[in-house]
């Protein structure tokens, strides 16, 4: 996970001093989020802590949005008004690392009374002149003047979502609690800064938009997040592959794979469907829609940002050269219902130590775990499994449980050099999860363990015999605080 | 699981700069049989398969063994175009021309024809495996100098190595502290006045140092053997996969006492020479009468080694006898050896000039080690997963050589297909693509359109054929094609026919 760190030792001063008027007071808060990731390679265990701090945007109503990079992770979070040392604790309210956007709420009802809030102003286009809003430290407000360069479909720090994005220009001097800064128009929210390259003095931010979207999920208390088709598509400007699947003489996007599962899948949508329009856009050749403010806009943004989950979801198509309309519902099955999940910071990876082999539950963040070539640093079964897991593991239910180290032991003699084994059967009973494979082994008392792995060396064992008492020594010995965790 | 934290620098040669030598002394008897070695060898282009490569010049050294053979390293006269050989008595050049050449144990004969050459030659003598800390001497033309260098060192280590030129292989090799340099390779190491191994590779003196390998006497009688019948075979493989038997719990699951004796088969390679006869789960308990110690070694001339050891020496179509304990009983299994075909993908090719069709401004390439190592870094993750996983998954079985769209040659006719480069071919008018000798007859099927699937969720490439035959010539005029394909197999590769074949029919 590459989040963008905003402002690091940058002097290069074109801002301009604010009039410090009761507005700008109110709206802003300092947030101060202590993060331990967990240690995936150690995964009883958490990394060395360290803090963030950024700047939140108090919305009317008294409660503050933020990144949810700035609050990945974390053990606390809290908030401080500038200008005085008052502090108080804020609880997550709802968070969207898809869309890095949070949503905190103090836990003292009362810290943020006075503040007037801002409210969320209108989506901006290229060429918009904003501001950048900053804290000093006396609690000042340095406005620093910005313009939008683009407002189109880009990737999102998570790497996993195309959105709705703000290429911005501004310079930012170096300044504390600058992680998260507001986007302000007219006194108004214009976007969330995610990210600042000091060189070229540039960097996105999250638009209106996408802010509206996640406020007003986010209102009824239980948050579902932005939905997904669940589709791979190819563009369609080739006349030759047009003539093939025997598209239309314009517009239109090639569907290459359908999850099933998906919204898509699930309104009737199959692989070799020529998507022409959706929910009354007519999509181009290239996959662009006509937003009414943005003009050609990737369908991303129509498919992920314009509807909500539940709402419906109408589909055009054109199959075999005849053209028909399909309706379903919008959902986040295809992101959610999957063997691997990716993006899921904040809870504690699941494990089990049997007899000082370590069993993991595959997850996004521990390949990540492997640095930023992780795809090429992993062990490469589990990095198939993910990366193809439409074709390898398309059964949500069945998630991959590895064998991911060994803590040598005399049980484990001759076992110490293994890791990143997909484990297929115990004892000739189907593992289908780690809970699964902890209640097996804690059913069997004596004779064999037999473990079954995808891959070579295929079978290990261990004497299940006073085996309880072999893993708490381990345990011991290696001064692990717990032998499981599910 | 292993992390390769020291490399091996493969190529000990020296580029030519410019040399001179003339002597009249007395000599030991090495250095009347060293040979400076001189060679230009041309280097095919992977990326552009049609160019006829780069041509360099290197320097190596060699010596000269009975019936007038003179043996050198494979990587000193690899791709070699002209080769010239010298001695230390006689300034003169000799012309030369490459015999045999083995890639796998990195190894070669070169001869001359000029008798002149021999005179005062007095064929070095081959002996055995040296002992451990005992005195050897390395002779050579390294870096640092124009006449023959000598370097003493002592034997450090006999183990099983990887030998870095063709890839894949790993044979008996001895290390030994005395310097190795570029120029060294293919010159001999010598002790009490024989041949005890050729100095062949080493490590870039940034990971360590003093370490470099020499290719010992039984790889080098091997080797003499293999080529007695005018051609030179390949190593033979026995084709499983086995693990250590050394945990207790594991040992009393096999029904094994606890002897220290024994590995477990885990994977039997299909098309390989154990498939049909290992199973999984049998235990090797001896291999040719040779206990096998359950860290899998068998002893060997006194000697700890692995047991691949024992089949090495071996020859395509010699046996070997296993005891296997199967079922809580031990069987005799008798295993008539070949080579590893299906594992030739991985071995970096050197006289084959490299395959492809031309189709359009696409071009088609089979997966290669050679193709692979050029792509490695930037190649889409399935490319690098297929060529992985290959063996592993035993992927042969299917494609047993994947085809790539290696790179699409822009032309106006092929704009929309540019982004495909680097996918694997899965279909071509309808037929499966598993060797690259199915995409020419596959793109004739059909009607007036070709129409290319690939593997993953790609588009598909559809051309018209009609306007593919208009632009070809535009299209290799433009990139200086003058073949529209090469297809065929080199020597080396047509051995595998069988194979190939084989692999076809399932």
């Amino acid at each position: 996970m590459r989040w963008f760190y905003l402002i690091l030792g940058c002097w290069a001063f074109t801002c301009v001093m604010g009039a410090e008027d009761e507005d700008s007071r109110g709206s802003l808060v300092r947030v101060r989020a202590s993060i331990q990731p967990y240690d995936q390679f150690r995964p009883w265990q958490k990394k060395s802590p360290y803090g963030l701090n950024g700047t939140g945007v108090v919305l009317p109503g008294g409660k503050v949005l933020a990144t949810a990079a700035l609050v990945a992770n974390r053990t606390e979070v809290g908030l401080e008004k500038p200008g005085s040392a008052e502090k108080c604790a804020a609880e997550v309210e709802a968070i969207d690392y898809e869309a890095n956007l949070a949503l905190l709420q103090p836990t003292d009802k009362n810290f943020l009374k006075g503040f007037s809030g801002v409210v969320l102003g209108p989506a901006l286009r290229a060429g918009d002149k904003t501001e950048v809003w900053q804290l000093e430290r006396n609690g000042e407000m340095l406005q620093n003047q910005a313009e939008i360069l683009s407002a189109g479909v880009g990737r999102y720090p998570s790497d996993e979502a195309g959105f709705l994005l703000y290429g911005v220009r501004v310079s930012l001097p170096k300044r504390d609690d600058s992680y998260t800064l507001p986007l302000m128009k007219d006194g108004q929210l214009a976007g969330m800064m995610m990210g600042y390259d000091r060189d070229s003095q540039e960097g996105t931010a999250i638009p209106i938009p996408m802010i509206e979207h996640f406020l007003k999920d986010a209102a009824d208390g239980k948050y579902e997040g932005f939905p997904t088709l669940g589709v791979s598509w190819s563009t369609l400007r080739d006349p030759n592959l047009r003539e093939e699947v025997m598209a239309p003489k314009s517009g239109g996007l090639l569907l290459t794979r359908v999850n099933p599962r998906g919204t898509a899948g699930r309104a009737g949508l199959k692989e070799g469907d020529v998507l022409l329009s959706v929910d009354g856009f007519k999509l181009d050749e290239d996959g662009n829609y006509r937003d009414s403010l943005y003009g050609p806009t990737a369908v991303g943004n129509l498919i992920r940002t314009k509807p909500t989950v539940g709402s419906v979801a109408r589909f055009r198509i054109s199959r075999n050269g005849k053209e028909m309309d399909l309706t379903g519902t919008y959902d986040r099955k295809a992101r959610e219902e999957v063997s691997i999940p990716t993006l899921q910071f904040d809870q504690a990876p699941k494990y089990l130590v049997v007899g000082g082999l370590v069993f993991q539950e595959l997850t996004g963040v521990y390949l990540q775990e492997w640095g930023d070539k992780w795809s090429e640093r992993a062990p490469q079964r589990l990095v198939e499994y993910f990366s193809f897991q439409q074709e390898k593991r398309p059964d949500p239910e069945k998630k991959v449980v590895f064998l991911s180290q060994v803590l040598p032991s005399p049980i484990t003699l001759g076992y110490q050099q293994l890791s990143g084994l997909v484990l297929e059967k115990m004892n000739g009973h189907e593992i289908n999860n780690l809970p699964d494979l902890a209640k097996a082994v804690d059913g069997i008392s004596s004779g064999d363990i037999v473990f079954e792995f995808r891959d070579e060396p295929g079978k290990l064992i261990l004497q299940a015999d006073g085996l309880p008492a072999i893993s708490e020594k381990i345990g011991k010995d290696y001064g692990l605080p717990a032998l499981r965790r599910l | 699981m292993g992390n390769g934290v020291l490399r091996f620098a493969p190529l000990l040669l020296l580029p030519l700069l410019g040399s001179c030598g003339k002597g009249d002394w007395q000599l030991s008897e090495a250095r009347k049989n060293v040979v400076m070695i001189e060679v230009t060898a041309q280097t095919w282009d992977y990326r552009l398969p049609w160019n006829p490569g780069t041509v360099s010049s290197a320097r190596g050294a060699g010596f000269v063994i009975d019936q007038k053979r003179i043996i050198t390293n494979a990587h000193v006269v690899s791709g070699a175009r002209y080769l010239t050989v010298q001695r230390e008595a006689d300034p003169r050049k000799y012309p030369a021309k490459v015999k045999f050449v083995a890639h796998d144990c990195d190894l070669a004969m070169v001869e001359v024809e000029d008798p002149d050459f021999y005179k005062g030659t007095t064929d070095l003598k081959i002996g055995g495996i040296p002992d451990l800390e005992s005195v050897v001497s390395v002779y050579g033309f390294p870096i640092g100098g124009d006449r023959l260098s000598v370097t003493r060192g002592v034997v450090s280590r006999i183990d099983y190595n990887s030998y870095t030129h063709s890839g894949r292989e790993s044979h008996l090799a001895i290390q030994i502290d005395a310097a190795i340099n570029p120029g060294n390779s293919g010159g001999p190491v010598m002790q009490n006045d024989k041949v005890v191994g050729v100095a062949f590779q080493g490590f870039r003196g940034d990971v360590a140092q003093n370490v470099g390998y020499m290719i010992p006497t039984p790889v080098i009688r091997r080797f003499l053997k293999d080529v007695e019948d005018e051609k030179y075979d390949h190593y033979v493989d026995i084709a499983i996969r086995w693990m250590a038997l050394e945990n207790p719990a594991m040992r009393k699951y096999y029904h094994r006492p606890n002897d220290g004796l024994g590995v477990v088969v885990t994977d039997i390679f299909s098309e390989g020479s154990s498939d049909g006869v290992l199973e999984k789960g049998d235990v090797l308990l001896s291999i040719d009468g040779h206990p096998i110690e359950s860290d899998g070694s068998v002893r060997l001339d006194g000697q700890p080694v692995q047991l691949e050891e024992i089949v090495e020496r071996k020859f395509a179509g010699d046996t070997v006898e296993l005891e296997v304990w199967r079922n809580q009983s031990a069987e005799k299994k008798s295993i008539t050896l070949r080579p590893a075909e299906m594992f030739s993908m991985y071995e970096v090719l050197y006289e084959e000039a490299p395959r492809y069709v031309l189709y359009g401004g696409l071009v088609f390439q089979p997966m290669t080690a050679n193709l692979m190592a050029g792509l490695l870094g930037s190649a889409d993750l399935r490319l690098r997963q297929t060529y992985t996983l290959f063996g592993q998954d035993q992927l042969y079985r299917e494609t047993p050589e994947p085809v790539i769209l290696t790179s699409v040659l822009p032309d106006r006719s092929n704009v929309y297909l540019v982004g495909l480069a680097g996918q694997i071919v899965k279909e071509i008018n309808g037929k499966r693509i598993r060797t690259l000798a199915d995409v020419v007859p596959a793109l004739e099927l059909g009607g007036e359109k070709t129409v290319i699937h690939f593997e993953g969720d790609q588009r598909p490439a559809v051309l018209k054929k009609k306007e593919v035959d208009q632009v070809m010539p535009r299209i290799m005029a433009q990139y200086g094609i003058s073949e529209t394909k090469r297809t065929e197999l080199g020597d080396r590769r047509l051995a595998k026919g069988s194979f190939k074949k084989e692999g076809e029919s399932r």
